[in-house]
C-alpha cells in the first residue's frame, strides 16, 4: 500500500479465523445459540463499518449518509420477500444492485462538494430516503416491515439456523475483508490514497479524482445494500429507523473508535460498540451514558482509535513489505 | 497568434473582484525552450500559471496547448495532454514514500487504474521506471523514506520530479527552487538543464543569475501584465523593465 | 378561507424559524469560529427545555423559570467549553464528532436519570388563549410571545454583533482566527463566551418551544439536524446567513407541510397524495438545501 499500515502477520490473521470458526460451535454445543445470534449481529454491523471506512477511512470522505445504504439494502430483500420472492441469490442481486445505483446518483451530486457540504448533502440525500421510505404505508411505513421468512440460497442452506446463518455472515465478511484489502493494495486504491493526501495534486499528475472518487463511494455503498440484505435477515423485520442520521452516525462512531483508514477497524469497532452496550444493557438501564463516557475516554486518550493502540504497543516495520 | 507555439495564451483576463490579478496577457511558449517568467511579488504570476494548468478558470481569453483548445479543459486532461505543472508550496503525498510518490505519476501515464485486483506494488515495470526517475533526480537513496521526512530542499526536487515523471511536452514550473538551500538548488538547475531541449518549460523564478543562466527568453510581469519579453539581454537593456523589476533585483 | 389559513401557517413559519434562529446562530459561530462540529448543541436545546419544565415547577412563575432555565444553561454551556470542548479546537472533524456524539449520549442519559424521560410543562395561563389579529384571523397569543421574543433577541444579537467590541472580536474571529489571536484579542475567554451565549439561545428556544413541542429526551437530534440545513443554507459563520436561512427553512417546513398535502390532494389520487404529500413535506427543506447549495456552493451569506 501506498501508506505505513502496519502488515498483520499471516498466522494471526489465521488465529482469528480459526477462532471465528471455532467460537459458534463451541456455543451450540451449550446450547447457546442466543449467543451465535449476537455474533452474527455483531459481524454484520462490522461489514457495514469497513464499508463505510472505504470512503470515510480510506477516501477521507466524510459522508454522513451511510446507512440510508443499508436501508435500502434491508428493504429491497425484505419487500421482495413479502412479494414472495424469497430466492436470496436474486434478493442480494438486486439489494446491491439498487444501492448501487442510489450510491451513483447521491455520488455523482454530493461529491460536487467538499469539506462540511459533502458532509450535509449526504445527510440530505439520507434523509430524504429516510422519509420516503416512512411514506409507503404498503410496506409498513414507520412501523417497519416483518418478513416471514429469511432468503432462500439453496444449496441446502437453512438461514434460519443460527449457526448456519453466522457462518454465511462470516462467509460475507471475509469477502468483504479480502475484497477492501485488494481494492486498497491495487492501483486504483493507491490513487484513492493519494486523493485523501491531496486531491488537488492527484488531479494535476493527471488523474481525474472525481471519477476515482465516485467509483469508490458506489463500491461502498453496494457493500453497505449488501449489510442491510443481511440485517434483515437477521432481524426478520427492517423499520426506517435503519436509516435515521443517528444510524449513520453510529456506523462513523464504529469506524472511527476501532480505527480510521485501516482494513479491519470498522470490524473492531463495531465489536467493541456493541459487547459493551450489550454487557452494560445487563446492568443498567442507562447503559448509554457509560458507553459515551468510554467514547470520550477513546477520543481523549487512544486519538487513532483502538488499531492506533494496538500499533504502539507493538513494534513497528515503519512500511510495507 | 505564433503559428509554431507549443503553448499560446491569448487575451487572458482574471479579476478578483476589483482586483485585476491577469490583464490581458498574450504570451507563447516555444517547444523546447525555456521561457521564463519573471516580476515582482503580486504580479500576478501564480494566478497565471494556476490558470494555464486549470486549477483556476479564467474570465475571458483563450489557452492553445499543441494546437488544442485548452481553454475549458480540466486539469487532468490537460496533463495528460502533456500540459504538467509543479507547485510553489510543495505539495506531496505526506504519507507515501518517496518512491510511491514518483510511482503514482509514472502510473498516471502507463496504462488504466481502475485496476481494482492486482497489487500495485508486483507491478516490476512500474517501480523500475520510478526508480530510474528517482536517479535522476539523485533521490535514490531516499526511496523507502516517508516522503514527510524529507529535507524541504529534497522535497522542492521531488515536487519537480512529480511534474516530470508525467513525461510532459510543456513544464510550468513555480519558483522550483524557492526556500531550497544551494546544493539542492543546485540540482535543480542542473535538473531543468537536463531538460532542456526535450521539454518546453514556463518557469517562474526569483533567483535572477538561475533565470539568465537558464532562459531562452524572458517575459516580464508587473500588476498582470505582461510589461515585456525578450531575449535575456534584451530584457537586461529594457528602461521599463529595470525601472519596475530588476534595478532594484540586480546589483 | 385559504387566505386565512395561509398567513396562520405563515405565522407559524416564522415562529418556528425564529426559533431554529436562536439555535442556528450559536451552531454557526462555534463553527465559523472555531471550526467545530457539535453534534451535542441540540442536547443544549433539550437541557434548556428540561431546566425550565423543572424550575417552572420549582418557583410556580413561568417567566422566572425561563430565565432561571437560561442562565443555568449558559453556566453549564461555559463549563463544557472550558473543560472538554476546548480540547477539541485543535483535532479533526472526526474526532470531534466522535466526541460530540458520546456527550449527547451522556447528557440524555443524564437527563433522564435525574428527571425521567419527558417533563410536562405548560405555557403561562395569561397567553393560553388565542388573539384576534384580522377579522376571521385568530392566533394564539402564546405564539405570537414567541415571535416578539424571537425577533427581540434578534435585534439584540444583531446589534452586539455590529456595534459592541466583543461581536467586532467575533467578527474578526470568524473571518480570521490567526490574525484575530495575533491581534491580542483574548480568544479563550472569546470562545467561552461565545458559546455560553449560544447555549443560552438554545435554552431560549428549548424553554419557548417546550410547551407546543414537549419536552422529551431526544428533542434535540430532530431539531439539530435542521439547525444544521439552516448554517449551510445562510453560509457557515454568518449570523445573518443563519436568520435568512432559519426563516427560509421555517417558512418551507411549515407551509410545505400543510400546503403539500393539499396542493397533492388536488392534482393527484387520494391515495398517491396521502403517502406522498408529507413525505414530500418532510424532504422539501432538505430539497431547498441541495437547490442553494447547487447555485451557491458556499451558501448564501459564507464570508469564506
Amino acid at each position: 500500500m501506498g501508506s505505513h499500515d502496519y502488515k498483520t502477520p499471516f498466522w494471526v490473521w489465521g488465529l482469528v479465523l480459526a477462532g471465528a470458526i471455532a467460537l459458534p460451535l463451541f456455543l451450540h454445543a451449550r446450547g447457546m445459540d442466543f449467543y451465535v445470534s449476537m455474533l452474527s449481529r455483531m459481524m454484520i454491523y462490522g461489514i457495514a463499518a469497513c464499508s463505510l471506512n472505504l470512503i470515510l477511512g480510506y477516501g477521507g470522505l466524510v459522508s454522513f449518509g451511510h446507512a440510508a445504504f443499508l436501508g435500502i439494502g434491508a428493504y429491497t430483500v425484505g419487500i421482495l420477500i413479502t412479494e414472495g420472492v424469497t430466492n436470496g441469490w436474486v434478493g442480494f442481486a438486486i439489494a446491491m444492485g439498487l444501492s448501487a445505483l442510489v450510491a451513483a446518483i447521491i455520488g455523482a451530486i454530493s461529491l460536487r462538494t467538499r469539506g462540511v457540504y459533502f458532509i450535509m448533502i449526504t445527510l440530505a440525500f439520507a434523509q430524504m430516503i429516510y422519509y420516503l421510505v416512512n411514506s409507503i404505508k404498503a410496506y409498513g411505513g414507520d412501523e417497519g416491515l416483518n418478513i416471514k421468512q429469511r432468503s432462500d440460497f439453496g444449496l441446502g442452506l437453512d438461514l434460519k439456523n443460527d449457526v448456519t446463518f453466522y457462518f454465511v455472515v462470516l462467509f460475507v465478511l471475509v469477502l468483504s475483508l479480502v475484497l477492501i484489502s485488494r481494492i486498497m493494495a491495487s492501483r486504483f486504491g493507491r490513487v484513492i490514497l493519494a486523493i485523501r493526501d491531496d486531491d488537488v495534486r492527484v488531479d494535476a499528475i493527471g488523474f481525474a479524482s472525481y471519477r476515482y472518487k465516485w467509483v469508490l463511494f458506489v463500491i461502498a455503498g453496494t457493500l453497505g445494500g449488501l449489510a442491510g440484505a443481511l440485517m434483515v435477515n437477521h432481524q426478520n423485520y427492517v423499520s426506517p429507523n435503519l436509516m435515521h442520521w443517528t444510524q449513520s452516525g453510529i456506523l462513523m462512531v464504529m469506524v472511527i473508535l476501532g480505527g480510521v483508514g485501516t482494513l479491519t477497524g470498522g470490524l473492531w469497532g463495531a465489536l467493541v460498540l456493541l459487547i459493551l452496550e450489550d454487557v452494560l444493557a445487563e446492568y443498567t438501564l442507562h447503559w448509554q451514558f457509560y458507553v459515551g463516557w468510554f467514547l470520550l475516554a477513546v477520543v481523549l486518550l487512544a486519538p487513532k482509535g483502538l488499531a492506533g493502540l494496538i500499533r504502539r504497543k507493538s513494534t513497528r516495520k515503519g512500511g510495507h513489505a | 497568434m505564433n503559428a509554431g507555439a507549443l503553448l499560446q495564451v491569448n487575451d487572458l483576463v482574471k479579476n478578483f473582484g476589483a482586483l485585476r490579478a491577469t490583464d490581458h496577457v498574450t504570451l507563447d511558449v516555444q517547444p523546447g525552450e525555456i521561457h521564463a517568467l519573471i516580476g515582482p511579488n503580486g504580479a500576478g504570476k501564480t494566478s497565471l500559471v494556476a490558470q494555464l494548468s486549470g486549477h483556476l478558470p479564467s474570465d475571458s481569453g483563450q489557452m492553445f496547448f499543441d494546437g488544442k483548445d485548452v481553454t475549458a479543459m480540466p486539469t487532468h486532461a490537460r496533463v495528460r495532454n502533456g500540459l504538467a505543472r509543479s507547485f510553489q508550496i510543495t505539495r506531496l503525498f505526506k504519507s507515501f514514500t518517496v518512491l510511491d510518490n514518483v510511482a503514482l505519476s509514472v502510473q498516471a501515464r502507463s496504462g488504466n487504474s481502475f485496476s481494482f485486483w492486482r497489487p500495485v506494488h508486483s507491478e516490476k515495470a512500474l517501480t523500475a521506471q520510478s526508480m530510474d526517475v528517482l536517479h535522476e533526480l539523485g533521490l535514490q537513496g531516499r526511496a523507502q523514506d516517508p516522503a514527510s521526512e524529507l529535507s524541504h530542499g529534497e522535497q522542492r526536487i521531488l515536487e519537480l520530479g512529480l511534474a516530470v515523471a508525467t513525461q510532459p511536452k510543456l513544464l510550468l514550473l513555480d519558483e522550483p527552487m524557492a526556500g531550497a538551500g544551494p546544493v539542492e538548488s543546485e540540482r535543480i538547475l542542473q535538473l531543468i538543464q537536463k531538460l532542456r531541449a526535450k521539454v518546453a518549460i514556463l518557469l517562474i523564478e526569483h533567483d535572477m543569475d538561475a533565470v539568465f543562466r537558464l532562459a531562452d527568453r524572458i517575459s516580464v510581469m508587473v500588476n498582470g501584465a505582461l510589461i515585456a519579453t525578450g531575449t535575456p539581454q534584451a530584457i537586461r537593456l529594457n528602461p521599463q523593465v529595470v525601472a519596475a523589476y530588476l534595478g532594484e533585483e540586480h546589483a | 378561507m385559504t387566505g386565512i389559513l395561509l398567513l396562520e401557517q405563515a405565522l407559524n413559519g416564522l415562529q418556528f424559524g425564529l426559533m431554529l434562529f436562536l439555535l442556528a446562530s450559536g451552531l454557526t459561530l462555534v463553527f465559523g469560529i472555531m471550526d467545530m462540529i457539535n453534534l451535542a448543541h441540540g442536547a443544549l436545546y433539550m437541557v434548556g427545555a428540561f431546566l425550565t419544565a423543572w424550575l417552572v415547577q420549582l418557583t410556580q412563575s413561568f417567566w422566572l423559570g425561563v430565565v432561571l432555565a437560561v442562565m443555568l444553561t449558559a453556566v453549564i454551556g461555559m463549563l463544557l467549553e472550558a473543560t472538554l470542548l476546548r480540547t477539541l479546537y485543535a483535532r479533526d472533524h472526526l474526532s470531534q464528532v466522535l466526541a460530540t456524539f458520546a456527550l449527547i449520549l451522556i447528557i440524555n442519559e443524564s437527563v433522564r436519570m435525574i428527571w425521567g424521560s419527558d417533563l410536562p410543562l405548560s405555557m403561562p395561563k395569561a397567553l393560553s388563549g388565542p388573539v384576534e389579529l384580522l377579522p376571521g384571523l385568530r392566533y394564539p397569543s402564546y405564539r405570537l410571545v414567541i415571535i416578539a421574543v424571537g425577533l427581540v433577541i434578534a435585534l439584540l444579537l444583531y446589534l452586539m454583533v455590529t456595534q459592541t467590541r466583543m461581536g467586532a472580536w467575533v467578527r474578526a474571529g470568524a473571518s480570521n482566527r490567526e490574525m484575530a489571536m495575533a491581534m491580542g484579542i483574548n480568544i479563550r475567554r472569546l470562545f467561552t463566551g461565545v458559546f455560553g451565549i449560544g447555549a443560552a439561545l438554545c435554552a431560549v428556544a428549548g424553554a419557548m418551544l417546550g410547551p407546543l413541542l414537549a419536552v422529551q429526551v431526544g428533542m434535540g437530534e430532530n431539531i439539530l439536524i435542521l439547525a444544521f440545513v439552516v448554517i449551510v443554507i445562510g453560509g457557515i459563520g454568518s449570523v445573518w446567513g443563519a436568520f435568512v436561512g432559519a426563516i427560509l427553512v421555517g417558512f418551507v417546513d411549515t407551509l410545505g407541510r400543510t400546503l403539500l398535502p393539499m396542493l397533492f390532494r388536488e392534482l393527484f389520487s387520494p391515495q398517491f397524495a396521502s403517502a406522498a404529500g408529507p413525505a414530500v413535506a418532510s424532504i422539501a427543506v432538505y430539497l431547498l438545501m441541495a437547490v442553494v447549495l447547487f447555485v451557491r456552493p458556499q451558501g448564501l451569506f459564507s464570508g469564506r
